[in-house]
């Protein structure tokens, strides 16, 4: 633990001696002339080691615009402060939204559209991948602006593989079967599957892979009940019955791959620092994830900026929010550090990235290949019987994988119809 | 007959204060009778009128009268609500069940313990006792590094003794048994100091004449313990059935949000009180949240009458 605070120390020191180095910076948008000084409230929900390179990024934004000042704000239990905030006014200037929330919170009237502000900052849909811009868009308008990618990531143990003779990590199934089944042997799990999160979203990567899709594309109804569902599972059951272990409780594969025991192990790139590098006593690599499925396709979720609705509408605050999330953009260098990849074409694209380790690897598998869930309000509601299927059948509480998914699916398609008629109205904003 | 005989005494009360109110009564009432009202009794009545509205307080333009919608989705198998729902309070009744006899038994057992001139005494008092101000998500943490199968502190011991090593989160019966160990550990501290207390308030004459009388040990817990305990354990039943009712952090924490999961959904560790917060504020749906609790309260209404009956008729 105090090794890996030490490390983090030494790393915010080193960016903060080498500074914040913005890679693009044409036309960078001015607060308009007749706008004096202005303070923006900005909140995120980075409460883990990646707030202080957010903070780093803020305080290099205020140096940088003496006209513009940001407090940022890190909140737990988001979603309910956001709510609360909205009831008694008080909502910040921007504020981060996960991709998946965009639509319910729009609905909820916390956020409000952003087309022009994004305009004057100019900021432009051909800069990112389709995916990841179409996550911000809600009944045709434009509610928000990705900031990062955060992919499903398969991290290895290098020593395990070097005694196993493997060369380097798996990409394609046979290879990833290959890999696996040579670690697999006493006490070692060559690849370890829980039956706690993430496991739905593996299994929904695999589903995409297969060729399935979780949900319609206008998200009125689930259709993960397919034979690329019926396919996904039972590639996790082989897997867990090949190489794992049976009926494992969430955060198992984590403890055991960090204890040494484990050759692979698919969690979000959100557990770099604590499954690679100093996080562990062997070498530890974070990577893309293998393709296992006939087509590419990588689960990744997505923090989005976002205008909350004010009271007052202000010009000069508007302008101020646009110069302030164009900013955060350019410099999405420096949250990369953090470990995510930026959602950002032109950042990602650029030398300073490409010489980032591991983010650039996992980048170059997957950031064109991530996919969201249809942006209507409530989807992340409809989830929650597919998270119990797919557990009840890694844990072992049911076999009869077809009738688990159908049953899923008619659950989740009453919550998406209930959801139509709660949502029926459209957003005041 | 006591009514008969107290009739005088208030009609001469009455006769002497004519109309004239007399608000000193109420002045005393007053300050908790403004919280209750501001923080217990506007919010319940608030409750029940959301109850039968399609209601989020942030969408105001979509609020609309549903009547009793809410009440009969959860009483019509098929809807969503119904089987989450039933799934839930059904885990939360399994739960009282198994708690509360060993949150009345262990503490009581260990309240007569410490009771004896045990040299220390106020030691081992402090050591029980302490688990109790822990925060319910130490506790839920704590009880998840213990139990969790992937290097948890009892496997990292049962594999070194060589005994089998269950899945305690991840298989029934063993998330209930894992749930059940915290929870007594958590708040028997709190049982017991009450029942400490009330024990030392017993007269020790009464022991006296017992043992004169011949008593013996089982025989004086049995005929002088317990009935000089009967209104502190009636206290300590209905707090405890109340406490473990609102189940939550436990799960939340130990168990993944109630897992392990079962065919056709539903997890098998899941409280009602999650479920009732993630239908108001996580679905967002406040209405019918807000009808699962009424219908939680109803059952603890009724739960905490016939206790009272129960008790009361023995006296």
């Amino acid at each position: 633990m105090l090794k890996r605070a030490l490390v983090l120390l030494v790393c915010a020191i080193l960016l903060v001696l080498s500074g914040v180095v913005p890679v693009i910076a044409q036309d960078v948008p001015q607060l308009p002339a007749d706008c004096e000084s202005v303070q923006l409230e900005y909140w995120n929900p980075f409460t883990g080691p990646d707030g202080p390179f957010m903070g780093q990024i803020v305080d290099a934004f205020n140096a940088d615009n003496p006209n513009i000042q940001v407090t940022m704000t890190t909140q737990t239990e988001y979603y309910t402060q956001l709510s609360t905030a909205a009831a008694s006014g008080t909502l910040p200037d921007v504020a981060i939204v996960h991709a998946d929330q965009v639509a319910t919170q729009v609905y909820r009237n916390i956020l409000r559209p952003i087309d022009t502000v994004i305009e004057e900052a100019g900021i432009a849909g051909e800069d990112f991948p389709e995916a990841v811009w179409n996550a911000g868009e809600v009944n045709g308008s434009r509610y928000s602006i990705p900031l990062d990618i955060h992919p499903m990531t398969m991290f290895y143990n290098a020593d395990l593989f070097a005694e196993a003779g493997l060369e380097g990590p798996p990409t394609t199934a046979e290879e990833f079967a290959a890999a696996a089944g040579a670690l697999t042997s006493g006490d070692n799990n060559g690849f370890m599957i829980t039956a706690g999160f993430p496991i739905r979203q593996i299994f929904e990567m695999l589903l995409y892979q297969y060729g399935g899709t979780s949900f319609n594309e206008d998200g009125t109804e689930a259709t993960w009940n397919s034979e690329a569902g019926v396919q996904a599972a039972q590639w996790l059951l082989d897997a867990q019955a090949n190489y794992s272990q049976p009926n494992l409780e969430v955060d198992a594969e984590l403890n055991s791959f960090k204890g040494g025991t484990v050759g692979i192990i698919w969690n979000g790139i959100w557990q770099t620092t604590n499954v690679t590098g100093e996080g562990v006593f062997f070498n530890g690599i974070a990577t893309a994830v293998p393709q296992i499925g006939p087509n590419p396709a990588v689960w990744a979720g997505s923090h989005q900026l976002t205008l909350p609705v004010q009271g007052d509408e202000d010009t000069c605050r508007d302008a101020a929010a646009g110069i302030f999330i164009r900013y955060l953009l350019d410099n999405s260098l420096t949250w990369a550090s953090a470990g995510q990849l930026p959602a950002n074409n032109v950042v990602r694209e650029s030398d300073e990235f490409a010489a980032l380790q591991p983010q650039s690897d996992i980048a170059a598998g997957s950031a064109e290949y991530v996919f969201f869930p249809p942006s209507v309000p409530g989807i992340t509601d409809a989830y929650a019987p597919l998270d119990e299927a797919i557990s009840a059948l890694m844990s072992g509480n049911a076999t009869d994988i077809q009738a688990e998914l159908d049953n899923a699916a008619e659950r989740a398609n009453q919550i998406l119809e209930q959801n139509r008629q709660t949502y029926s109205e459209a957003p005041s904003n | 007959m006591t009514i008969t005989a107290r009739e005088p005494i208030v009609a001469v009360v009455a006769g002497q204060k004519k109309k004239r109110l007399d608000w000193v009564p109420y002045l005393f009432i007053l300050p908790h009778l403004i919280f209750f009202v501001a923080f217990a009794g506007f919010p319940f009545f608030l409750g029940l009128v959301i109850s039968f509205f399609q209601y989020d307080y942030l969408r105001p333009e979509a609020n609309r009268f549903v009547g009793i919608q809410n009440y009969t989705n959860l009483f019509t198998p098929g809807t969503v609500e119904n089987s989450v729902f039933w799934n839930a309070l059904g885990n939360t009744g399994e739960f009282v069940l198994m708690s509360v006899p060993l949150l009345i038994i262990i503490p009581l057992f260990l309240a007569l313990l410490l009771n004896t001139n045990l040299p220390g005494k106020n030691l081992y008092r402090a050591i029980y006792f302490a688990p109790w101000v822990l925060s319910s998500a130490v506790v839920g943490l704590l009880g998840f590094w213990i139990f969790q199968s992937q290097g948890g502190l009892l496997n990292y011991f049962l594999r070194d003794l060589g005994i089998g090593t269950p899945r305690w989160l991840s298989s029934m019966p063993w998330a209930w048994f894992s749930i059940l160990i915290t929870t007594v550990w958590w708040t028997s501290g709190f049982n017991m100091i009450i029942i400490l207390a009330a024990l030392q308030n017993i007269p020790a004459a009464l022991y006296e004449a017992a043992s004169i009388d011949g008593a013996t040990w089982w025989q004086r817990f049995r005929y002088v313990t317990i009935p000089q305990l009967r209104p502190v354990l009636v206290f300590i039943i209905i707090i405890t059935i109340i406490a473990s009712f609102n189940l939550f952090a436990q799960p939340f924490f130990m168990t993944d949000s109630g897992g392990p999961a079962q065919s056709g959904g539903g997890g098998s560790t899941e409280p009602i009180m999650l479920r009732i917060y993630n239908e108001s504020f996580v679905r967002n749906r406040m209405g019918s949240g807000a009808a699962m609790a009424f219908v939680v309260a109803v059952i603890m209404m009724v739960v905490s009458f016939f206790n009272f009956r129960l008790f009361r008729s023995r006296e």
